[in-house]
This record gives C-alpha cells, sequence and structure tokens, in this order.
C-alpha cells in the first residue's frame, strides 16, 4: 500500500511527546519503519514557538527532502506577520515545498473567519490550497462551520476529527460542501465508520493520516489495510486523493 | 502461513489464528450522543470475525442507561451469540431495587454473565456508594471481574475512589476501564499496590507511549484489551498494541493471554 500522510508533524512540542521526530532525518526513518512514502507534514514550532518562527524551521527541514511536503500557518492578515507587505506568500510557499495551510486559533488567539482573513479566504479557495484545521488543535466545530459557510468552495481537509465518533459533525460538511475532506486518523477510530463514510460520500473524501507522533501510525495502517471497501477505494484514501488536491494547487505569483 | 512478528501477521491477515484477540470493555445497542454505523450484536461480531476477536464481554448500553431496558439485552444477545459473547450485569445505583433483583437473579445466569459493569461517572454516585454495596460483595464473594469506568480527576471513579474499592473488595478481580485516564501515574501506583486491580486500555491506545509506561513499570500480565466496542475499531487498536515498543510476548499477554487466565473459569 503507498502510504501519503496527510496529518503528522515534526519537533519536539512544548509538553512533550513520546519519542517524536526532532528533524526531516528522523521523521523519514519513522516513516520508514511504518512504510510511509510521502507525508504533507507541518513543525510543532508552529504551534508551539511561533508560526512566523515555525513555518522557517519547516521549510528548512524539509529543503531537500523530495519525500516532504510542507503545511504553513496562517495568522490574521491585519497584523502582517505571515502575510507580508510587499511579499509574494504564494510565491514563496512554492519556492519552499509548502502545499498545503493550517490555522490554530484558538492557541495564537484569532478568530478563522470572513471578518478576519476578508478577500485572503476566497484567494486561498481560488488557489485550492488545502487548509487542514485539527479539531484537537484550536478548532471547534461551529468554528469551521461558520468557516465553511463563509467560503463554501474553501478547500478544507479536517484533522483529529475526535475520539467519540462524529459524523454528526463531520457528514452535514460533506453533504454541503464538495472540497471538504477528513483526515482518517480518527475515523479510522470508530468501528464501521470508514465504511459508512465512503458508502455515503464516496472514498474521495478521505485522506489517510496517522497523526504520529501523537498516535500510532501502526492504527490507522491497520484499519485501511482490512477495511471493507475496495482496493481501489483503499488506494485512493491511501494515496491518490492527496496526490490529487496537491496536482490542483495553484502558487504562480502574483500578477 | 508463518510469519516474523505479530505486526507482519495482523498486517498481511488481519485476523491471526495463534493470536486471538479477547475484548473485555464491550456494549452493545444505539446511544444518545453518536451516529454508530452498526451497533446490533450482529454487526458486532462480524467486526470481531474481521480481526480476530475470539469473545467479547459487553454490557449493553440500554441496560445502563435505563431500567426500563435492563439486563435483558444483555441476556438476549449472549444467548444469541453464545460462543461469542458473555456480559457483565449492569449496575445502576439510581435504582436500589433494580440492583437487589439483578443480584438475587445472578446465579441464574451462569452461561451470561462473568462479572458486573459500574458506570459511575454517568450514574452519578462514587464507586463506593453503599448503593453499590451488594454488586461488590457479590463479585467480592465470588472472585468475580467488575469492570469499572474509571477517568482520571473524577470524584466518582478516579484513583482515590478506585483505591478505596480496592481495598474494600480484594477478592473482586477490578478491571479499571480506561486506565484512570489521564492520571496514568496514579494508576500505575494502584496497579503495583494492589494484585487485584488490572489496566484495561479502551481509550488509551489513541495516545501513544502510555502503553509502553505501563509495560515498563508492571510488566504486562496485568493488561487487558478492551475498545468499547460498538465504539472503537479492533485493527485500529490492535495497531496500536503493534505499534507499541513492547515484544511480541507482551502483545499476546494483552491481547489474549491475561483474559484466558482470568476466564478459566467459565465454560467458553
Amino acid at each position: 500500500m503507498n502510504l501519503f500522510d496527510s496529518n503528522l508533524y515534526l519537533g519536539r512540542p512544548t509538553r512533550g511527546a513520546y519519542a517524536p521526530a526532532a528533524t526531516a532525518v528522523e521523521l523519514l526513518a519513522e516513516m520508514d519503519r511504518q512504510g510511509i512514502g510521502r507525508a504533507l507534514a507541518w513543525h510543532v514550532a508552529q504551534r508551539d514557538v511561533s508560526p512566523v518562527t515555525g513555518n522557517a524551521m519547516l521549510s528548512e527541514a524539509i529543503a531537500g527532502q523530495p519525500r516532504l511536503y510542507g503545511c504553513w500557518t496562517i495568522l490574521p492578515p491585519q497584523t502582517r506577520e505571515v502575510f507580508r507587505k510587499g511579499e509574494d506568500f504564494f510565491a514563496g510557499m512554492g519556492r519552499n515545498r509548502i502545499i498545503g495551510l493550517r490555522a490554530f486559533p484558538g492557541q495564537h488567539n484569532f478568530l478563522l473567519n470572513r471578518q478576519v482573513f476578508g478577500k485572503w479566504l476566497d484567494v486561498i479557495a481560488a488557489r485550492r490550497i488545502p487548509l487542514l484545521l485539527s479539531l484537537e488543535n484550536g478548532v471547534t466545530w461551529p468554528m469551521v462551520y461558520q468557516l465553511l459557510e463563509a467560503c463554501p468552495t474553501l478547500t478544507c481537509v479536517l484533522c483529529d476529527i475526535g475520539i467519540w465518533g462524529v459524523d454528526r459533525y463531520t457528514w452535514p460538511l460533506l453533504e454541503n460542501y464538495p472540497n471538504v475532506c477528513l483526515e482518517t486518523s480518527l475515523v479510522a477510530l470508530e468501528d464501521g465508520g470508514m465504511e459508512a463514510t465512503v458508502a455515503q460520500y464516496g472514498a474521495e473524501r478521505l485522506l489517510f493520516g496517522s497523526a504520529f507522533p501523537a498516535r500510532y501510525p501502526e492504527s490507522a495502517i491497520l484499519q485501511l489495510r482490512h477495511a471493507e471497501i475496495s482496493d481501489e477505494d483503499r488506494h485512493k484514501i491511501a494515496s491518490t486523493n492527496l496526490e490529487r488536491l496537491i496536482a490542483q494547487v495553484a502558487l504562480e505569483a502574483e500578477k | 502461513m508463518s510469519y516474523a512478528t505479530l505486526k507482519e501477521a495482523f498486517y498481511a491477515e488481519g485476523a491471526v489464528t495463534d493470536c486471538p484477540v479477547y475484548d473485555l470493555h464491550g456494549h452493545m445497542g444505539a446511544y444518545y450522543g453518536i451516529s454508530f454505523p452498526r451497533p446490533d450484536a450482529a454487526g458486532m461480531v462480524h467486526a470481531m470475525d474481521r480481526a480476530g476477536v475470539k469473545l467479547l464481554v459487553f454490557c449493553h448500553h440500554g441496560t445502563l442507561m435505563t431500567p426500563d431496558v435492563g439486563n435483558a439485552a444483555n441476556i438476549e444477545a449472549v444467548r444469541r451469540y453464545p460462543k461469542r459473547l458473555r456480559a457483565y450485569c449492569g449496575i445502576n445505583p439510581n435504582y436500589p431495587d433494580v440492583i437487589a433483583r439483578d443480584i438475587a437473579e445472578y446465579d441464574q445466569y451462569p452461561d451470561v454473565y462473568v462479572g458486573v459493569k459500574m458506570l459511575a461517572d454517568y450514574h452519578g454516585y462514587a464507586l463506593t456508594d453503599a448503593r453499590y454495596a451488594p454488586a461488590w460483595e457479590l463479585a467480592d464473594r465470588n472472585e468475580l471481574l467488575v469492570l469499572i469506568h474509571t477517568w482520571g480527576g473524577s470524584l466518582y471513579d478516579g484513583p482515590a475512589i478506585v483505591r478505596q474499592a480496592a481495598e474494600r473488595y480484594p477478592h473482586a478481580r477490578i478491571l479499571m476501564g480506561h486506565s484512570c485516564h489521564g492520571e496514568w501515574d496514579k494508576a500505575i501506583a494502584l496497579v503495583k499496590e494492589f494484585p487485584n486491580l488490572y489496566f484495561e486500555l479502551c481509550a488509551v491506545l489513541d495516545e501513544r507511549g502510555v502503553l509502553e509506561r505501563f509495560v515498563g513499570e508492571t510488566g504486562s500480565e496485568r493488561i487487558l484489551f478492551g475498545t468499547d466496542l460498538p465504539w472503537f475499531n479492533h485493527h485500529y487498536y490492535i495497531g496500536s498494541v503493534l505499534g507499541a515498543q513492547i515484544s511480541d510476548e507482551d502483545r499476546h499477554n494483552i491481547l489474549h493471554r491475561n483474559a484466558e487466565r482470568l476466564l478459566a473459569k467459565y465454560e467458553l
């Protein structure tokens, strides 16, 4: 099974974690141990230190590592910390193999909504840049609903969706917003949850994720290997859905 | 076909003949907070087959949430799948009269019950409240399994309450469901101190590194596998056990040997 992991991080978090990967080399070694070919990574310093510092650390870490793509973390454009005046943000993403964005509104003290991000939401949506939001990292369901109501075409990947079964939250989003996908590290936890989601909305809406180092990659891998879905759907979830999302991202320079 | 490791075997086959799985923490039926894809007995046995789960010990959600369903739901399901299911007699301290009746009738169901289940956080009485006493005394007298929901910080079933119960009922085989979730050090201390206490891994395994601490501190002989089925997927949690930095001997203990030892006196 060719695995392209949509949800893992490198770096050592403030509050510690069991055997994290401090560097890209360590992360690649762990991926090799797990049979994970490629990954869309973020750096925990983006959350725990500062998005500006962490974004730079991530870019440096994945430079020259063709198996790793990155997500930068965004902040409200008004403070000009991440979206800087005079800099082409999207061209910078392209130069650094950054093909996704993350936001941690709870930790970073802002509201992820239209009032704050204004036209940036439309630009991100038009460029088909995936915005990855972790429900374990400062994002709430009402926040997700309001964001997507404000920008229904946004490519949004919901990660770490919760351990107690959240189909009543996720399925209305899958029904109403065609560019919403779910990362599987906790979809896989719900007994029968992956099969039910695939039957209802198609395998195209799920992206394999391990949530390393917070969770054991073997959990999501073993579940996916033996999920009662077709091999074609398994292949989509394992890698081709994320490949498709990346192929759609437009990072050409602003005119 | 033989494999070098359990991980290779489960990855290839999904179910492994020489590593049957015993799930000692299950439920059954619909529940208000979640939309379950397959919560009925047939769906759950199908899920068990997929992962090589030989036996599930469960307590029906209906039993735990209302005496209007009661233990009849457990009895009916076990008798429908007698080779795959056993039940905990559900105890709700809000209904002492129902407890008295169910305890009086317990011995009528040797083919169904292997112990009792208490869900103190949800029922609103500490595990040590006198309302539970008839069930604890039954379990202590007969060395029954007692599956208790435990959670770190809880005034109803947190580590301090578990300690009191373990002291008071030394012959009951007490399974700490969720292993005092979050207060791992206190759970470890309890298992070290009380030989009648066991870790149970449901909702523990989605946090990487905790199982390694349990095994490192206490060995793997007092750790039991559980999933809250129909909540959580067997392959997901088996994958966690496979991913933990422990030995395959530890994995055999956790996935089946420890349960086989605890259930040896029952005809399964």
